[in-house]
Order: structure tokens, then sequence, then C-alpha cells
């Protein structure tokens, strides 16, 4: 422990000055102000540019109620939605889901509240918004917060200004056959999850496309959230779970990565990229590494397996201690920061050799029973250090750390520097990519 | 739709119903208790289960306020996960309309049904195709069995749980509604999941059913959410053929068919019902486990074992959600035919063959 802390003391001061992000701070549930009566069974309001009854999603809105359905025509419309408080409790808003681009929200030149997200949901559950496609927001292309319970279905998010589908502070909720690309934090991104003691409602996240992020993914203090059957590919890192303090409820925890697609996630957007190039990143850092597939950066009880995870050339999977927050002096940070019974089983690295990743695995050794079982290891540097930090399942009672993977992680970041776009490669271990139908590498956007 | 022979049409539908103990069921909701006889009951049972609201916890007694700690394997023992859906299946009582026993033809009947379902870890892809029985869970002697339970079943809108027989558990993990002592485990509603975490101590030795025990648990079981938990001495062989069998029945208020459907595992006469097989010199444990509100006896042709007192038996008695397993080396090929020896159940579906190799 004593190595652990003068590591992350180092890492501090390695590490940019940069502030951490802003602990996220959204408005409380609404006034709902006067419900009008609904019917029992619900009306159906139809919004079109011409011949309906309303214009703008926000008109229907002012006169839906949670019993009610929302359907939204093919058109463009710039203005962003607000649907707040409980009088919207199981509402259904339905663009085109066979074809989501046809009904566009555009935040391009909407002043004010409305450009900030074009849909957000505050203390309404159970709201389900499907097939739409939004873009140029400046905050959040679909935005859930506070709520118990939400449904995001065929949705495309392209260039919104933090996150392109995003629930926060909510629970049992579903993203699904959706896309989320030049993001410029991350495509999908789910945080801040309360805990629940007994009773638990998962949120799953099931065949979505990820791409061109900074982070296809992101889980900060994430839990009961189950990733499956998606890709990320293309982004700087593919997924990370993160335990941060800048929202409530750290650690990450009871979180499943299954059966997806983590690839080629090199994209360095440094030198150059279809969003505003943030200026800082987690923890104190310049950025997170680029390069990598699937990093835990602090996790709890999280399984990871059956992936497959190719063609990210800094590392395909990666766990590692939030050695910012193992520093601190409040004990409840510091537990947050352990990673505790993680498990990584079954996955596929390398496709069968055919796109290898730099290093298939980088783990530091840290924590308590974490271990790795059946995962097929095929690049020419399959862990990080030594083998034997990769304690086979079920995980030993005190894992072993290993001083030369946190001395090589320390010298990746502090070698990193935003103003220097190659130092986020030179640690890169490159390979051929395997050609993939319909989608192609990219490290470096190019309009 | 209905199952039509001469005996059910000598008797009437009604008569027949009484004969086999299908007329009616009981089933207790909250404060309210109805008695099912039409599908229209099953419905307003339905409908009372899902306005059932979580109780809020009351605390009587000491014994109500009592914490208890998660329990972990013994020295040893392992943890063995297993994620459960429960979630409605249109399910087939008699896929193949045919009764091999009686070389006749009998109706196919579906009915909206209820299962456990195996999933892969946080729910991430089905391990296999909703089935009744649901997975059966198995462990050794120091083992902790993990249940994740998900209740899948949102537009039945009711709660359901996993209660287990056999296994050792604290209140927490009862998986049974009790009104306003009921703990987090016994009302998982819909969209929900609970852990539940079940040791298997030297006393769980043995064949053990678990069931669906929410406020609706005699309806839903009846559905079909139930399965068998195995607990084996540490290190024990398994046997060479092990087969777990549910007596139970399907009532007409709930598949919609003219009778009452004696069923094993779901399914209905021989050649529908399970086909047991063996080799002659193989080790054969056949556990029966009832799961009606009927007592079965269970008979195999040409075979006897030792029950647990040490008699031969061949027609033991099992009643309900009670375990008789028939274990034995093999020792005699050919076509054999298994039922329930209540004979008003072995004609209504409750049979099947059990088909030995020789060596």
């Amino acid at each position: 422990m004593i190595k652990t802390l003068s590591l992350a003391v180092a890492l501090s001061a390695v590490a940019f000055a940069a502030p951490p992000a802003l602990a996220a701070e959204y408005p409380p549930p609404a006034n709902p102000g006067k419900v009008p009566a609904a019917s029992k069974k619900g009306r159906k309001l139809v919004v079109c540019k011409r011949g309906c009854r309303y214009k703008t999603i926000r008109a229907a809105i002012k006169r839906a109620t949670g019993r009610d359905l929302i359907v939204v025509r093919p058109g463009t419309y710039r203005e962003g939605v607000q649907i707040l408080g409980r009088r919207y409790d199981g509402l259904r808003i339905v663009g085109d889901p066979k074809n989501p681009r046809r009904v566009r929200l555009d935040g391009k030149g909407v002043r004010g509240a409305g450009g900030q997200n074009a849909f957000f949901v505050n203390a309404a559950d159970g709201v389900t918004i499907r097939g739409f496609y939004a873009r140029n927001y400046k905050a959040n292309c679909f935005f859930v917060v506070n709520a118990d319970g939400y449904t995001l279905d065929r949705l495309v998010a392209e260039r919104c200004g933090v996150y392109g589908i995003y629930a926060f502070n909510s629970k049992g909720g579903t993203m699904s056959n959706s896309e989320a690309y030049y993001n410029n934090d991350s495509g999908f991104y789910i945080g801040q999850t309360p805990p629940q003691k007994g009773r638990k409602k998962r949120s799953f996240v099931t065949n979505v496309k990820s791409y061109l992020n900074v982070l296809g993914f992101s889980g900060t203090n994430m839990r009961y959230v189950t990733i499956r059957r998606s890709q990320f590919f293309n982004n700087g890192v593919g997924i990370v779970p993160n335990a941060l303090r800048t929202e409530k409820y750290p650690p990450p925890e009871e979180n499943v990565i299954a059966d997806n697609d983590v690839f080629w996630n090199n994209f360095n957007y440094y030198r150059g990229a279809p969003f505003k190039i943030p200026t800082s990143g987690p923890a104190g850092l310049s950025a997170y590494p680029i390069g990598i597939g699937i990093l835990l950066f602090g996790s709890q009880g999280t399984i990871v397996e059956n992936n497959r995870i190719f063609g990210n050339w800094l590392v395909g999977f990666g766990m590692v201690q939030q050695f910012e927050l193992a520093g601190d002096s409040d004990p409840k940070l510091r537990e947050a920061a352990t990673l505790r019974n993680n498990v990584v089983r079954n996955n596929r690295f390398g496709l069968d050799g055919k796109d290898l990743n730099g290093r298939d695995l980088a783990y530091d050794g840290s924590g308590t029973g974490n271990c790795f079982l059946g995962n097929v290891l095929t690049s020419p540097v399959p862990y990080l250090g030594s083998q034997a930090t990769y304690a086979p399942c079920p995980g030993p009672s005190e894992n072993a750390i290993d001083p030369t993977v946190l001395g090589e992680a320390a010298q990746w970041i502090a070698a990193q520097n935003p103003k220097k776009p190659e130092t986020f490669e030179q640690f890169w271990l490159r390979h051929p990519h395997a050609p993939r139908k319909g989608v192609k590498p990219v490290e470096r956007y190019r309009r | 739709m209905g199952v039509r022979d001469r005996f059910s049409a000598r008797l009437g539908r009604r008569d027949f119903l009484a004969a086999t103990g299908g007329a009616f069921f009981v089933c207790a909701l909250g404060e309210r208790q109805f008695t099912v006889r039409t599908a229209r009951d099953v419905q307003r049972v339905d409908a009372a289960a899902a306005s059932l609201r979580r109780p809020a916890s009351a605390r009587r007694d000491r014994v109500d306020s009592l914490s208890f700690a998660t329990p972990a394997p013994a020295p040893g023992g392992r943890r063995r996960e297993y994620w459960l859906v429960a979630r409605p299946v249109r399910w087939q009582v008699t896929p193949r309309g045919y009764d091999e026993w009686h070389a006749r033809r009998v109706p196919r009947v579906t009915f909206r049904a209820l299962a456990y379902q195996a999933w892969s870890a946080g729910f991430a892809h089905p391990l296999g195709p909703p089935r009744i029985p649901g997975p059966t869970l198995e462990a050794e002697v120091g083992d902790v069995i993990v249940v994740h339970f998900r209740n899948g079943a949102e537009r039945l809108r009711q709660a359901l749980t996993v209660h287990p027989h056999g296994v050792r558990y604290n209140p927490e993990y009862d998986g049974a509604y009790l009104g306003e002592f009921t703990r987090a485990g016994g009302f998982v509603a819909p969209g929900e999941e609970f852990t539940y975490v079940w040791e298997a101590t030297p006393d769980s030795v043995g064949v053990w059913p678990y069931h669906d025990h929410g406020p609706n648990h005699t309806l839903n079981t009846f559905r079909g959410l139930f399965g068998a938990i195995v607990v084996r001495e540490r290190g024990a062989a398994r046997p060479d053929r092990e087969y777990a069998l549910f007596l139970h029945n399907f009532p007409p208020q709930i598949t919609g068919a003219d009778t009452v459907l004696h069923c094993i595992n779901g399914r209905a006469f021989a050649g529908n019902t399970p086909t047991l097989r063996a080799r002659v010199g193989e080790r054969v444990a056949i556990h029966v486990i009832g799961m009606d509100s009927n007592f079965h006896t269970f008979h195999i042709h040409g075979h006897r074992w030792r029950d647990s007192a040490g008699a031969f038996v061949d027609c033991p008695t099992v009643g309900p959600n009670e375990t008789i397993t028939a274990a034995f080396t093999e020792d005699n090929p050919g076509r054999w035919l298994y039922h329930c020896h209540v004979f008003s159940h072995q004609d209504a579906g409750m049979a099947g063959w059990y088909l030995v190799d020789p060596r």
C-alpha cells in the first residue's frame, strides 16, 4: 500500500495541473404545475411541420400527461424538449423507429436552455424516447436524470457537447439499438447510480454502437448495469467504468460487460477531432491514455466476460485502482478506489491473432478477489508485468501488487501531453488491423 | 382445445374435474381468499395480485428487527452463481398431439405459462429457452448457492420470488411473501432483481424443490415457476444418469383446456413427457418431486429400488413438495413405462417412457 500511495503522489505530481471535472449539479425535480386531466387510456398527440395540431414537440409536451403517446413525424425540429416531473411518468415519445434519422432535432442556433439538450427528462419515471436523431446540442443529445426506469431506444446522437446518450442518478433503464458518435466526452454514459439495498433495478445497454468519441462508454460510479451485445470502436478508450469524487456514490460496482466487440480504440482526438477537444481529464489527469479497449478505473464486483477485444494498441483490457482516491484521507474514498472481486473471464483477445492488441491485459495487482479465467490471449505482450499478478478464479483474498505495472502505467501517464498529440501514441504497440465490413480504423480524424 | 377422451366425456366436465381433483383450487392473496373455478377467477386473482403494494415492514417482535450477515462458503466450498429470470412463455403441454402409450390423438394444448430461465452473468444472454421445470441448481456441502433473480414478467405486474427447500438460509433469503413481515426477497416486483444466498450444509444433501413464494404463489407455481436443487456430499460422484421429474398438473382454469392435465415436467402423455434413457450397468437416479396439491405414486415398470428405510419399493408415494429418489444400477433393458399410479393421473397424462439399452 505504501508503494501505491507513493505512486499516487508521484502521479499527481507528474499529471497536468488541470482541475478535475466539476461535480455535476442538476436541477431538482421541477414543479410540474397544474396537471391537466388525462383520459384513462391516454391520447395520441401528433407533431409535424405542417398540417398537425402541434408544430413543435414542446407544444405537445405542454399538453401531454404520462398516459399519452406523442408521435413525431419526420422533419427537422430546432428545439430542446424538456420533460419535467411526475406528471410525465410513463410518457412515450416516438419518432421513426425504423429510420431515426428522418426525425431530426438540431441544436444549431437554438438559444438558451433549448440548445442544451435535445431531450431532457428530469424526475419523470418510465419515459420512453424512441426513434430520434439529435445533434449539435451544447450539453447532451439525450439526457435522463432522477428517473426510476427509462427507455432510450433507436436513437442517433451526434456531436453533442458532452454526452450522446446519458442517464444520471437514475435506475432501471434501457439504452438500446442506438448509436453515438462525435461527442466530446462519451458516446454513452450512465453515472451516479444510487446504491440500492436488497432489491435492485438493473439497467441494460444493448446493441449500441459508439465510435469516434473521446470515450465509447463512461460509467462514473455506475451500478447494476449490464452492457451487452454492443460495439465500441474508434474511440479514445472503449469502455471505462470509473470511480470519481466528482459524483456521488463511488465506486462503480456490480456491473457486467459481456458479449461486446471492443476494437480499434486508438482515436487520438488531439490530432484533430470533429468536436471541441476537452481541456482536462478525470482525477487530475490530462486525459485517459488513448488506445485502451476496456479500463476499470476503480471497480468492485464487476464481471467482464465473453467480449471480443482486439486492435487496441495500448491495452486490450486494463484494471487499475483509482490512484487519486487511494491517497485520500477519507476512508470511504480510499475504499472506493480499491479493486475488489472483479472477474475477467472467457474474453477473446486479438481476433484469433488477426488483429492484435498492443498488450492484452494490464492489471496493477491491487485489491482483493480480482481474478482472470479462460481468456484467450494472442498479443506478443499478453500481460503487462508478471503473469503471476493475474490470479485465477476464484480470486485470492489478497491480490499481489506488481510494481512494474504501476511503474509502466505511471510512465504512460507522465508522458502524455495534449499539446503534443504524438505523446499519446509513444507506448502503442501497433499491429495490422483485420478488415471489417462497413468500418474503417480511425486514429486521426479528417473531414 | 380440450382433452376429449371417453372417460371424461362419460363423466362430464364438472364431474371429471371433481374426480381428478382439479375442480377448483384456493388462492390466498393478502387479506383475501379466492376460490378459483373458472378462467375469470384466475383473472380476478391476477388483478388482485397486481394491485398488491409492497408491504411496509412491520416490527412487532424483536425477531422482525434482526439483521443477518450474508453467508459465505465454508472452507473449501464455492460460490455457485445462477442468474434466473422469471418470465412468461407460450408453453406447449402436448407438443406432439399424441399419446404414445394409449396410441391416441390428444389435443395440442398451449397456454401462457411462467418459467424460470437461466441467463449468463448480468442477464447478458439467455442460456437456453425458458423451461418447466426451471434450471437445476447444483451444489456440494460447504458451497453457497447464489441466485440472482430477476422478475421479468413485466406484463403480469405481480411480485415473484424464489423460495428454496432443503438448503439453509436466514430470513433475508427466504424468498417468501409474509404479509407485513415480508423482507426484501419476498416481494420482487417486475423489473427488479434480488440476490438470494443459500448454504449447502451437511443436512442439505438430497434433492429439493424451489418455487415461487410471492403473494400469488399458488397460481404462479401452478403456472410453472418451480425447479430442483441438488446438493451432494463434497466430492461425491454424479450418477451416470440423473433426472428430476416434477409431478404436477395444469388446471383448466389456467390452460383453457377442457380438463385438468396431469403432467411431468410441464408435459402430458407419453411421447410428450421426458423420455428417460440409460444403459445396462449404469447407475441411475430419478428424483421425483410432487408439485401440486395431490399425492402421487411413482412407478417404473420392471424396476425396484430401496427407499430411505432400506426396503424395496416400486411405487412409493410422493406428496406436495416432497422428493423421492429411485436409485438403482440398471439391469433390465427394454422399453418401460414410468407413471404416477394414481389412475386418474396416469390416464390424464402423467406417464412417460424409460428406454434402457443393453450394454
